[in-house]
This record gives C-alpha cells, sequence and structure tokens, in this order.
C-alpha cells in the first residue's frame, strides 16, 4: 500500500486559543487587540500559502527493523523497539505543509517581524501536528475495515529524533519512502526541508502495546511531555 | 528626559510607529544617540524582559515590544558606528547539528540585542566546528547552543569538548537551553551555565558577561 495523502484546510488548522496557548499564553487570558490581529494575520497567511500534503506507505515489520536501526545510533532502550515489534499494521509516512510558509516564517523573522513570525510558526508546527493526526486516524480507518478479527486497532506516529529513535534513521527511512517525490529532502544533518515536515512510522496495533512507563534514560532530561499527553490520551480512551 | 521615558514606555507597548517618531523627534533635539540606546531602548526592554519573567506578559507581546526597540534601534545605530564604546558583551548563539528548532534560540538573540549585547546569530542545524570557530574568530565572550530534541542534546558536549581541546574553555565561556536540557545536564558536560527560558537566558548572560557568575 502506497498513496498520497491530501488534507482540508479545516481539519488542520488550529484554533485560536491553540495557537496562543502554544506561544506560552495563559488559557481565558484576555489578548488585546494588536495581538488578536497578528493572530489573525497569520491564520490567513497559513490558509493562503499552506499546501498540505503527504505519502504513506504500509510495510512488515521485519522490513521496519533495518529502517528503526537506522545508522545503529538508538538509545538502547527505545520503547519503540518493543511497541513495532507487536504491530499488527506498520506504514511509514512523511507529510509536509509547504516550502512557502517556511520562507515566510524566516523572511519574517529577517524583517524583524518577530511577532507575526512566531505567530505563523505557533500555527505552522500545530498544523504539521494535527496533520499527523488526521494521517493516524485515516490509517486506522483503513485498517478497521480490512480488519476481520474484531480487535479494536489504535495508531500512533512515532518520529525519528524522538524518545531514543535516533534521528540518522531518517536515512533508510527516506530510502524507503521516497518523500523527495512530494517536494520533501533530507539534508547531511538528516533534517527535512521544508522546514514544517513530518516524517515517521504509523504502528497500529492495540491500545496497551503503545503504553510505556516514560521513566528512561533520556525521559530523565526531556521536558517535551508529548509522550506523557498521548499515554493519558490512551488511558482515557480505554475501553 | 521625558522623552525617552516615553520612547520607553512606547516600546513596551510594542508601539513601533511612537518608537520610530520619538527618536527622530530625541535625535533632532540633539539627545546623543547613547543615550537614546541606553536610557530609552534598552531600558524598556530591560522592563519587558523582567514582566516576560514574571509572566505579567507573554511571547507575543515581547516580540511586538521586540520589533518596536529595533524601529527605534535601526536609526541610533548607524549613527554611532565608529563610536568606540565597550559593548555589553558578545555571545555566538546557535541551534546545534541536528536541530532545526529555532523560535527560543531566536528570542533569546532579540532579547539579548534588547539588553545590549552584541549577538552574532548562526542560526539551525550548526555543527560544533562552527561553534567555535565564530566565537574564536568574533573574540566572544560565551557560546549560546539551543536543542529541541534529546539525540541532538550531546551536540553541545563536543562544543565544550573542542573548546577544551583549543584552550578556550574559560575564555569563551557556554551557555546551553532547550526542552531536552538541564542544569544537571549542563552540569554533567561541562557547560558553564544553563537557562531553561529565554528571560532566564537574558539575565544569566548578563551575570556571566559582568563577572557576577
Amino acid at each position: 500500500m502506497r498513496k498520497l495523502l491530501e488534507f482540508h484546510m479545516e481539519d488542520i488548522l488550529p484554533a485560536r486559543e491553540e495557537v496562543l496557548r502554544q506561544q506560552g499564553m495563559p488559557p481565558g487570558k484576555t489578548v488585546s487587540g494588536h495581538i488578536q490581529s497578528v493572530l489573525e494575520e497569520a491564520l490567513d497567511e497559513f490558509t493562503n500559502e499552506a499546501r498540505p500534503t503527504g505519502i504513506l506507505q504500509g510495510l512488515m515489520v521485519d522490513e521496519f527493523e533495518a529502517i528503526f536501526t537506522g545508522e545503529g545510533q538508538n538509545d538502547p532502550e527505545a520503547p519503540l523497539e518493543e511497541i513495532y515489534q507487536q504491530a499488527e499494521g506498520l506504514a511509514l509516512f512523511a507529510l509536509t505543509i509547504g516550502g512557502k510558509i517556511s520562507t515566510n516564517i524566516e523572511e519574517l523573522f529577517a524583517g524583524k517581524n518577530f511577532a507575526l513570525g512566531a505567530m505563523l510558526d505557533a500555527v505552522a508546527s500545530l498544523a504539521a501536528d494535527k496533520a499527523v493526526v488526521r494521517t493516524e486516524e485515516q490509517y486506522e480507518k483503513e485498517l478497521a475495515n480490512r480488519n476481520h478479527h474484531g480487535t479494536e486497532l489504535r495508531v500512533l506516529g512515532y518520529s525519528p529524533g524522538y524518545c531514543g529513535w535516533h534521528i540518522s534513521a531518517q536515512r533508510k527511512l527516506f530510502k524507503a519512502l521516497e518523500p523527495e517525490r512530494i517536494g520533501i529532502t533530507l539534508n547531511a544533518s538528516y533534517l527535512m526541508t521544508p522546514l514544517k515536515s513530518v516524517s515517521g512510522v504509523l504502528v497500529a496495533g492495540p491500545r496497551e502495546i503503545h503504553l510505556f512507563k516514560p521513566s528512561f534514560s533520556f525521559c530523565k532530561v526531556c521536558k517535551t511531555y508529548s509522550c506523557h499527553e498521548r499515554l493519558q490520551d490512551l488511558k482515557a480512551t480505554a475501553t | 528626559m521625558e522623552v525617552l521615558a516615553k520612547i520607553s514606555e512606547a516600546l513596551q507597548r510594542g508601539d513601533e510607529k511612537t518608537v520610530s517618531t520619538l527618536t527622530k523627534q530625541a535625535l533632532d533635539s540633539q539627545v546623543p544617540p547613547r543615550e537614546i540606546l541606553d536610557n530609552g531602548l534598552v531600558a524598556g526592554m530591560d522592563v519587558v524582559g523582567r514582566q516576560f519573567a514574571e509572566h505579567a506578559i507573554f511571547l507575543p507581546e515581547v516580540l511586538m515590544a521586540a520589533r518596536a526597540m529595533y524601529a527605534g534601534l535601526d536609526l541610533v545605530k548607524p549613527l554611532m558606528e565608529g563610536e568606540d564604546i565597550p559593548s555589553a558583551g558578545k555571545i555566538v548563539l546557535g541551534t546545534v547539528q541536528g536541530d532545526l528548532h529555532d523560535i527560543g534560540k531566536n528570542l533569546v538573540g532579540i532579547m539579548l540585542r534588547g539588553a545590549g549585547m552584541e549577538v552574532v546569530d548562526l542560526g539551525k542545524d550548526v555543527p560544533a566546528e562552527r561553534f567555535v570557530e565564530t566565537a574564536a574568530s568574533e573574540d566572544a565572550d560565551l557560546i549560546g547552543m539551543s536543542a529541541l530534541l534529546t539525540t541532538t542534546a550531546p551536540v553541545m558536549q563536543e562544543v565544550i569538548d573542542l573548546l577544551r581541546e583549543r584552550n578556550l574553555q574559560g575564555k569563551i565561556r557556554t551557555i546551553i537551553g532547550g526542552a531536552p536540557v538541564t542544569d544537571r545536564f549542563a552540569e554533567k558536560i561541562g557547560a558553564d551555565a544553563y537557562a531553561f527560558d529565554a528571560a532566564r537566558a537574558v539575565e544569566v548572560v548578563k551575570q556571566m558577561v559582568s563577572g557576577d557568575q
């Protein structure tokens, strides 16, 4: 299975409150007219300039092993290693919000329009995250249609660079997925262009396989906490 | 001087047009550019930095104030060229190799400039060698490194090792920040300082260059 992904703007455009929270503003805080107008401008620019697209490709667990291992630099205890081996479905993905937004953000900072640059950056980052969630949902739905066992599968995305999966794994991931076809390229430091792009693997399996205790050696120094939110969400949706 | 207080207040409101107008007025009234910088623009940005540290204002407000600061700075800086004025310190700043998250680093740069520091921003995905070479050639006081990924934070160690190899440790000091970084990690890799956010980074850098830390 290999397919191109399309996203509708209304499915990925973040809510105003989310954008403000992303920039450290507490929920419910009164926003000045000046900030409100910057926020509206950022949302407008995003709507006009974003070209969200993606690519998804299914693969077998043993095919993924080499991609996961990458260049042999993973943390010895990366949780994904145990998770993917229990998967009932795996798919590589890469998606991007498009190059124009990233260029615009850089130009805004260079032109000292910091507030709009940061606001647009927040909108684009949240939109990229939402595009990943939409991709997870789509894959989950496809598997549910094919699943004859009746087991409820939960799909979550994992990306190189996080939770002990070394970013150098991007090299093999790109070789297998070829996201260059949709305009996403990789540089020598394993970073993607356009900047607002996400790649990784979607892991489908019973909810339990995704659960892990965030007490790995790298968790001690990590303050990202996105895994905590995902784990909480998984626990909350337990049937 | 009343006009300088007004510049500071307009800057704090993020009112770039008023900052620009008042700065022109001050220059027309023969107020020395250095005084406008120190007692109008930097003074205003100092208040903004403190309010941000106290969570009285938030990132968008700081960034609007920063833009207003540049509206004045762009007018006074050209008039100060050639003046032999000691800088408040020089820092080479960048997001480490393998990492592209630079909003936090940008904010630190903006606020440090607002505090009167010279900032050489190397951008993102910066190799260890480039940090050290630039800091040495620019005769910088500090290297500031940022990372968001747990897997890229070790590049910070490479920078510190390189400084040690070249006998530059101590002469060029280091400050680190970013989501996967803590004070314990800073201590472990031999960084001179750690800051958990941009406001704290400015405070710590000021202390470091003044010799208080």
